[in-house]
């Protein structure tokens, strides 16, 4: 039985191997038509806020707090300040709330369109972790370390990265990577791993999450005057494949290239998860089908009575009792006036220099904040992909020497059984140092520019893709994620966005973080309310 | 008269060549026939003998039959070659097709047979009296015996070495096919005018050279359907769900129905695996009312817990209906699970096991997980700590679980890592196992929550089980034990890799 097996499987074999002829006779036939759509946040009415010609106000209303911006820091927020009171509004200009963690979903799987993991909380973080404990994410504590709920634990296999014609487990390369080069990336790690556990002279960590809590050391700080491709080359890190893996590294954390990030924020990645669970390594990713979204959901679960979405505020100043925010309702079609004792700005800077009078005091130097342009695809396929050799699909893929992420299978984490249908999201941020022009391309770009260099970098691992999608729908985030380019985090102009305006316009976006992390969303959003109780503005309930 | 000597050369040279592939082609054609013979109906040596032996008479048919033809000797020939082309071409992909479908097999595949043999039988014959008065008699003999023997030779040796393991067999089939054809075009050119149908021979051969090359393009898709290649026995029954390939084959001895490949019970013993699998844990249980069953859509784990009267509900949760609906249809089947699907008491349910319980409340006495083994990370799912979690809350407080644990002999880490997930996930466990012919050695592991009563009501007419087996069977030798294992995890998947491996190891 064994022998007629292998006759089987060798003239399988046989088969695939003389199938070149065959590829190339099909080669010839165009695949057959999948819908594709070219995606993104409601474009139209975030241009009005350029085009700025709205009527005044027909209707006004008051309340304690207007929120402003319905991503990860805006719903922290919101959900931090309804323990004190329900007199508050947060104003949404998409028509979901979400942000960067925004998601999609179709018949197969739910599926992210931006972040989408997030790495487990340090303990030093009680307000992350009581919300995560909420949320059932974390479902008790053993010996002073959280549990987490295996269903949101990235589950096995987690990462493969695809290396000299082979799916290799892990993403640091090592496979037909030679000896000297693989001894160099252990050095780095290592290195990496010291930085980790060290702290300044002021007794703080040396990078933590929230980046605000880190040492204030010069030592750690003139890190940031220099570039992570500087660092490397004064730590004499030379190797290719060291250089390809910090490089992708920074993209994936910040969008920006080894020459555009700051070493200080380049090593904030690697030495700022300290995260330990009792039931998982601290490696371990949280994860869910629509990514962050997940979170998002459970952010917003005791506000939505409080979220208008398809709104488009365009202005906020300071009157004598609080603030003034006036918006254009798209529902309804009207602007409307809300009063209040503060605003909280949970929108990036660029935004705010648009939606703040120019007559406020607030002397910031907008163009320190730089966003990297993104691209993220969902494509859906109908079969199994065909695969090379090495470690089957896992949640986290990842091409060698390619300039985009890789992609994330979406239905990794589902419970059931899918059948061979997956959606897979692949990521590519747009690296360079002239962002402007990038971010023209990426506007100007057709969703068929997109499938060809999408496709051109996934052939690499599957050479017969497109004979398996169904669907390939694209989102260009023009502003993606704040890049920290060398000064700005050690910056004057960073901590002076996060100054309120006369004690009444508060700021909560990560932008102002120089990372574009959930935790730091989080941490912008408490501390804004944080600050507006402090000042005890309005009564308690 | 003759023609000049340098043209007569080259004609005989190209006659000659072609006796060379005629003989090269049909040896081939008969290696074809006897491989896929002895691999689709077993015994090689059989099949073999037969094979040749027929193949040879065929020929022996030809060569009378050559005398009938009179006239065109040229065209005959010509014709002749692109129907041996054709027919030696397309016959291995005939029977690939045909394996599966048709309950005349053998007629199928001797008829080929003998129709190839005969066409290859006419060949030599007609050539010799083509070359009769061109060549000198002996010559002729000579070099025709001697071009046939070379090309077998040839055939025989290249057959094994090179056709089969690069092109794998459809495609060597279809590929000399084509050669035939082509010297058949080839010599038609040559001799176009001395013979009077030169076109219809030319488009005949094109449109044999076009259907040729189609089949060796599509010859990869066939290989695919030709599954029946796995199988020792004869298919009787073959269908792809949306999750899962179906096979059901049967032979003197028994049926056998298999999964994606893998063998899920032989009816000759599969007794052993489900009396095993259900009696020492339900005849434990006092009064069991309600069952609940996660897989084991074949119904006969349904058919013994159905022995035990105080049960009065049964939930079968299978993903795949055309397994549950097959077995609660097809008749010979159902007379293999005593009908237990159609049970009034039986309450089938079509969804994954793992989505289901999660959103199910309602506790059981007596469970059974009988999932497939844990080969791949969907699978690797059902065998979690979390999966053990959910099924800790829906089992009763006396109640109890089984949980078929792969071969305690080939994956002994595996089986124990199920073990160490159960103990992890809360329960009390005994691991048991018992030898079942057809899949060796195979374990099976408790699940409780309160210590069982160690008293068994058996039912009466069981033929594996008793109390007696039942002691034998917790009992596991030093070479089936291991010191310690780790416990699966939705996030660790380690059962998943250590099955693989131990599998591996076992089956290189």
């Amino acid at each position: 039985m064994i022998s007629r097996r292998k006759f089987v499987k060798h003239s399988m074999q046989a088969a695939a191997g003389s199938s070149l002829l065959l590829s190339a006779l099909q080669s010839c036939t165009t695949p057959s038509a999948y819908p594709s759509n070219l995606v993104g946040p409601n474009a139209q009415l975030g241009h009005m806020l350029r085009t700025g010609k709205f009527d005044a106000p027909s209707e006004s209303s008051s309340a304690d707090v207007v929120i402003i911006g319905g991503g990860v820091s805006g719903l922290s927020a919101a959900r931090y300040l309804k323990k004190y009171t329900g007199n508050f509004i947060l104003l949404e200009l998409d028509n979901d709330t979400g942000g960067n963690a925004m998601a999609g979903s179709n018949a197969i799987s739910a599926y992210p369109w931006g972040a989408h993991y997030l790495p487990l909380p340090g303990n030093n973080d009680p307000e992350l972790i009581a919300f995560l404990q909420k949320a059932n994410v974390i479902t008790g504590f053993e010996n002073g370390l959280p549990v987490y709920n295996e269903y949101h634990l990235c589950f096995d296999p987690k990462e493969r990265l695809y290396i000299n014609n082979f799916w290799q487990e892990g993403l640091t390369p090592r496979e037909g990577v030679p000896e000297k080069d693989r001894q160099e990336i252990e050095r780095f790690l290592a290195l990496m791993h010291d930085y980790k556990d060290q702290r300044g002279s002021d007794g703080r960590e040396a990078f933590a999450i929230p980046v605000d809590h880190s040492s204030q050391d010069k030592k750690y700080r003139v890190l940031d005057s220099i570039s992570m491709e500087e660092f490397l080359a004064q730590n004499k890190f030379t190797s290719p494949y060291l250089r390809w893996y910090v490089n992708y590294c920074c993209a994936d954390d910040f969008g920006s290239s080894l020459a555009d990030t700051s070493a200080w924020a380049g090593i904030h990645y690697f030495a700022s998860r300290k995260g330990k669970a009792a039931n998982a390594s601290s490696d371990t990713m949280l994860t869910w089908p629509e990514g962050n979204y997940w979170l998002v959901k459970q952010l917003r679960k005791d506000v939505v009575s409080q979220i208008k979405t398809n709104t488009l505020v365009y202005s906020v100043e300071t009157t004598a009792t609080g603030v003034s925010v006036l918006y254009f309702d798209a529902a309804t079609n009207k602007t409307k006036q809300i009063t209040a004792h503060a605003a909280v700005l949970a929108t990036p800077q660029f935004i705010n220099q648009r939606l703040l009078k120019p007559s406020l005091n607030r002397a910031l130097d907008y163009t320190a904040f730089q966003y990297a342009p993104w691209m993220v695809a969902n494509i859906t396929l109908d079969a199994t992909l065909e695969e090379r050799k090495g470690e089957k699909l896992c949640w986290d893929n990842v091409i060698y020497g390619s300039d985009s992420l890789g992609y994330v299978n979406a239905t990794h984490q589902q419970i059931g059984f899918h059948g061979n249908q997956n959606v897979v999201t692949y990521y590519k941020p747009l690296l360079g140092s002239d962002i402007k022009k990038l971010r023209e391309q990426a506007y100007r770009a057709t969703i068929e520019d997109w499938k060809t260099t999408t496709l051109q970098d996934l052939r690499r691992p599957h050479k017969d893709i497109e004979h398996y999608i169904k669907q390939f729908d694209a989102w260009v985030w023009g502003h993606g994620m704040i890049k920290p380019s060398p000064g700005f985090i050690t910056g004057e102009t960073r901590l002076q966005a996060a100054v309120p305006v006369e004690g009444k316009i508060y700021f909560a976006h990560s932008d102002m973080s120089g990372v574009s992390i959930f935790e730091e969303a989080f941490y912008r959003g408490h501390t804004a309310i944080r600050r507006i109780l402090e000042r005890d503005l309005f009564k308690i309930s | 008269m003759y023609k000049q000597e340098s043209k007569a050369g080259s004609f005989q040279w190209l006659l000659l060549i072609s006796v060379f592939v005629v003989a090269t082609c049909g040896l081939i054609y008969e290696l074809v026939a006897g491989t896929l013979a002895s691999y689709l109906l077993g015994d090689s040596v059989t099949q073999f003998s037969t094979i040749i032996g027929t193949y040879l008479f065929a020929m022996g048919i030809g060569s009378y039959l050559s005398r009938f033809l009179k006239s065109n000797l040229l065209s005959w020939f010509i014709s002749i070659e692109l129907l041996v082309g054709m027919v030696g071409g397309f016959s291995a992909g005939i029977l690939f097709i045909l394996f599966e479908q048709v309950v005349y097999f053998r007629v199928i595949l001797y008829t080929l047979v003998i129709l190839t043999g005969t066409l290859v039988g006419l060949e030599l014959p007609l050539l010799m009296r083509i070359l009769k008065d061109r060549i000198e008699f002996s010559d002729l003999v000579s070099r025709i015996f001697t071009f046939d023997y070379i090309g077998a030779l040839f055939a025989s040796l290249l057959f094994p070495l090179l056709f089969i393991p690069y092109l794998g067999l459809l495609r060597t089939s279809f590929f000399f096919g084509f050669l035939n054809v082509v010297v058949a075009w080839i010599v038609a050119y040559k001799f176009r005018n001395e013979i009077r149908s030169y076109h219809r021979l030319k488009w005949s051969a094109v449109v044999c050279l076009l259907l040729l090359a189609s089949g060796f393009i599509l010859s990869e898709k066939l290989t695919a359907l030709a599954e029946s290649l796995t199988y020792p026995d004869k298919v009787v029954y073959a269908r792809s769900s949306p999750y899962q390939r179906i096979v059901l084959t049967r032979s003197v001895m028994d049926w056998r129905l298999f999964l994606n490949g893998n063998l899920q019970f032989s009816s000759a013993d599969e007794y052993r695996y489900h009396e095993a699998l259900v009696h020492p844990g339900l005849a434990q249980m006092k009064a069991p009312k309600h069952v609940l069953v996660l897989g084991g859509g074949d119904g006969m784990a349904v058919r013994e817990i159905l022995k035990y009267t105080s049960v009065e509900t049964i939930t079968l949760v299978d993903l795949d209906k055309v397994m549950t609906d097959l077995f609660q249809s097809n008749s010979a089947l159902m007379k293999l699970n005593h009908h237990a699907l159609t049970s009034p008491k039986v309450r089938v349910i079509n969804t994954d096991a793992f989505v289901w319980i999660r959103e199910h409340q309602k506790t059981f006495d007596f469970i059974v997980v009988d999932f497939p083994d844990p080969s791949n990370y969907s699978l690797g799912k059902l065998y979690t700590v979390s999966f053990y979690k959910e099924l800790y809350r829906i089992l009763a407080p006396q109640g109890c679980l089984v949980i078929q644990s792969t071969s305690p002999f080939v994956a002994k880490n595996s089986f124990w890592i199920i073990d160490r997930t159960l103990r992890q996930s809360g329960f009390l466990t005994t691991p048991y196992h018992c030898y079942v012919p057809s899949f060796g050695e195979w374990g099976f592991v408790l699940g409780y929550k309160e210590s069982l009563s160690q008293h068994f009501n058996l039912p009466k007419d069981l033929r594996f089980v008793n109390e007696e087996t039942i002691r034998q069977m917790e009992n596991f030798p030093p070479d089936m034990r291991v010191a310690e294992s780790p416990y699966n995890t939705l996030n660790n998947q380690v059962l998943v890799n250590t099955f693989e491996k131990e599998w591996a190891d076992y089956t290189r």
